[in-house]
């Protein structure tokens, strides 16, 4: 959908037109569920996260810069409340530290990723054992194709920042997955 | 298969097995109901709040509110306690209030009033009737009531002291408040399952104010004002017509809009004697020019100015239109020349400036 239209109908949604929140709905939810389960473990945390990231939508409407893309104003909101979750969980964590860390290492194993086969299941399991630093750079490099600078944007931080957690991710991936020794790594960068 | 490749190519069929949960939907939906709701309910209480501005005048001590409002303005006769129980209007409603708070009856009728043709009192037809009331001894508990003598309808409600000195009503907490208020409506006029309620605090820097709006579910506008100050409560029935405001925060205070003006300016007759549109009237205040001055620059005196929206304001006093009540020329004069100090500070008056 074109940025202008999808400006218009936030601006619709945010007066009341609930016709305009149905289309605003259907045409976002999915990407949004996608990109916040993969930064996001629980299921229950997603759907408060979701629920966060749409109320954002019509209450931060104002910051809306429509020289960018829509998707680009959508997906910064996905990271600011998957981030203001982070800090809300780990307050949580420190108190539940056992059973958070107990339940941490179960959530692994979503429904749908237990239907993979044996390597997508790993990659899948490496992927979320990512840090919190590195994860959202893998997610939005690859599942939304952003470029670096791209990403330094979204995330409000330095470009250098961006590149060191993409290759300390990227690296961790590899580590996890294949083996490989660093050495090797130059060569086949080739994406 | 480099790793990158890899990694996209598993992602993207990884979230195609994602499926958002219906339950995720159906919250959102409910979360943006929510926010309608809520955004709706802000609307309706701020143009109330524009509609009772005139009860409010009376009602809040404060510098926002230019002095006197007009209902305060108009001489009113005065009439003793028997002239009040044996008109049919003062009868009527004290039994109103007598069966309500059986307390009351009691109660010593301090003052009465009420505003209307004193050449005509034989047969007396009020445009407003007040009655004050108050408790012999104890925490000197008030009741100060308005009744309008066409309808009969008890236009505006006033209860103090309800509460012990030492623990005035705005001390209580919100709930508390708002179950007095509650309670008060149920008793005087019933029914009070059938309204929602929204509660704010008012920006009041003076004295803590609560305005609580009660409305009739499933209508407009239907229901009630109150505001809660002090030991105070002061309660009116709202119209259920729409207010007839066509630009709201003619003039700013301190960046904020102010609403003050807002009743006396919002007249058809007006924009017309002007020939300006409301939205130009109000972009051209905001330059800081006052209505006078404005009218100046339309070949329009001051007093023409004042004279149209006298006029508008006596005859929405007792509802001229609706009730096709007439009073004599003699009182029309006299009210009309009563409100005109009113008018001549609105239409001096310029924005960012203090009433």
């Amino acid at each position: 959908m074109q940025n202008e239209d999808m400006y218009q109908l936030l601006i619709k949604m945010k007066d009341g037109d609930q016709q305009a929140f149905h289309t605003m709905y259907d045409a976002t939810y999915q990407d949004i569920y996608r990109t916040v389960s993969f930064l996001v473990d629980h299921q229950q945390d997603r759907e408060d996260v979701m629920n966060e990231i749409y109320m954002q939508m019509w209450t931060s409407l104002a910051n809306y810069n429509t020289n960018r893309p829509f998707h680009f104003w959508l997906h910064g909101l996905v990271i600011r409340q998957v981030q203001r979750f982070r800090v809300k969980s780990w307050r949580r964590f420190r108190i539940f530290e056992r059973i958070r860390a107990f339940s941490r290492e179960e959530s692994y194993w979503d429904q749908h990723t237990a239907l993979m086969d044996g390597t997508n299941q790993m990659i899948s399991q490496s992927i979320r054992k990512l840090t919190d630093k590195q994860r959202p750079v893998i997610i939005f490099r690859f599942f939304h194709d952003y470029t670096l600078e791209e990403i330094a944007t979204l995330l409000d931080i330095p470009l250098g920042t961006v590149k060191s957690r993409y290759h300390a991710g990227l690296q961790a991936l590899r580590k996890n997955l294949w083996n490989l020794p660093p050495e090797r790594m130059e060569e086949i960068n080739d994406y | 298969m480099t790793i990158e490749r890899k990694i996209r190519e598993h992602l993207h069929k990884e979230a195609e097995t994602m499926e958002c949960h219906p339950a995720i939907s159906k919250r959102i939906e409910q979360s943006y109901s929510q926010y309608l709701q809520q955004k709706r309910s802000k609307i309706t209480m701020k143009k109330r709040l524009i509609g009772g501005i005139v009860v409010a005048a009376i009602l809040i001590p404060t510098a926002a509110f230019a002095g006197p409002a007009l209902i305060e303005m108009l001489s009113r006769t005065p009439m003793t306690a028997e002239q009040v129980k044996v008109d049919e209007v003062g009868k009527a409603t004290l039994e109103k209030l007598y069966s309500a708070f059986p307390e009351t009856k009691s109660f010593e009728i301090i003052d009465a009033s009420y505003l209307g043709d004193p050449t005509n009192s034989t047969n007396m037809k009020t445009i407003q009737q007040s009655i004050v009331l108050q408790e012999k001894g104890g925490t000197g508990k008030k009741f100060t009531i308005h009744t309008n003598g066409i309808t009969g309808e008890i236009e505006d409600l006033t209860q103090e002291n309800w509460e012990p000195k030492e623990k005035p009503l705005i001390t209580l907490t919100n709930q508390e408040i708002r179950a007095k208020v509650d309670y008060l409506i149920d008793k005087m006029y019933g029914n009070i399952e059938e309204y929602e309620v929204a509660m704010e605090q008012m920006e009041n820097p003076n004295q803590k104010t609560f305005i609580l709006n009660y409305t009739k579910k499933g209508t407009e506008g239907e229901g009630y004002q109150v505001f809660v100050h002090g030991n105070t409560i002061s309660l009116s029935p709202l119209d259920p017509t729409p207010v007839n405001i066509k630009v709201e925060g003619l003039f700013s205070l301190n960046g904020k809009p102010d609403y003050t003006a807002d009743n006396f300016l919002n007249d058809e007759k007006l924009f017309s004697l002007l020939k300006i549109s409301p939205t130009e009237l109000k972009q051209e205040l905001a330059k800081g020019k006052s209505v006078v001055e404005i009218a100046a620059s339309r070949n329009v005196s001051k007093q023409q100015v004042i004279d149209v929206i006298a006029k508008t304001q006596v005859e929405s006093q007792f509802k001229a239109e609706q009730n096709g009540v007439t009073i004599s020329d003699r009182l029309m004069e006299q009210m009309l020349k009563e409100v005109e100090p009113k008018v001549l500070k609105v239409i001096e008056h310029k924005t960012e400036t203090e009433w």
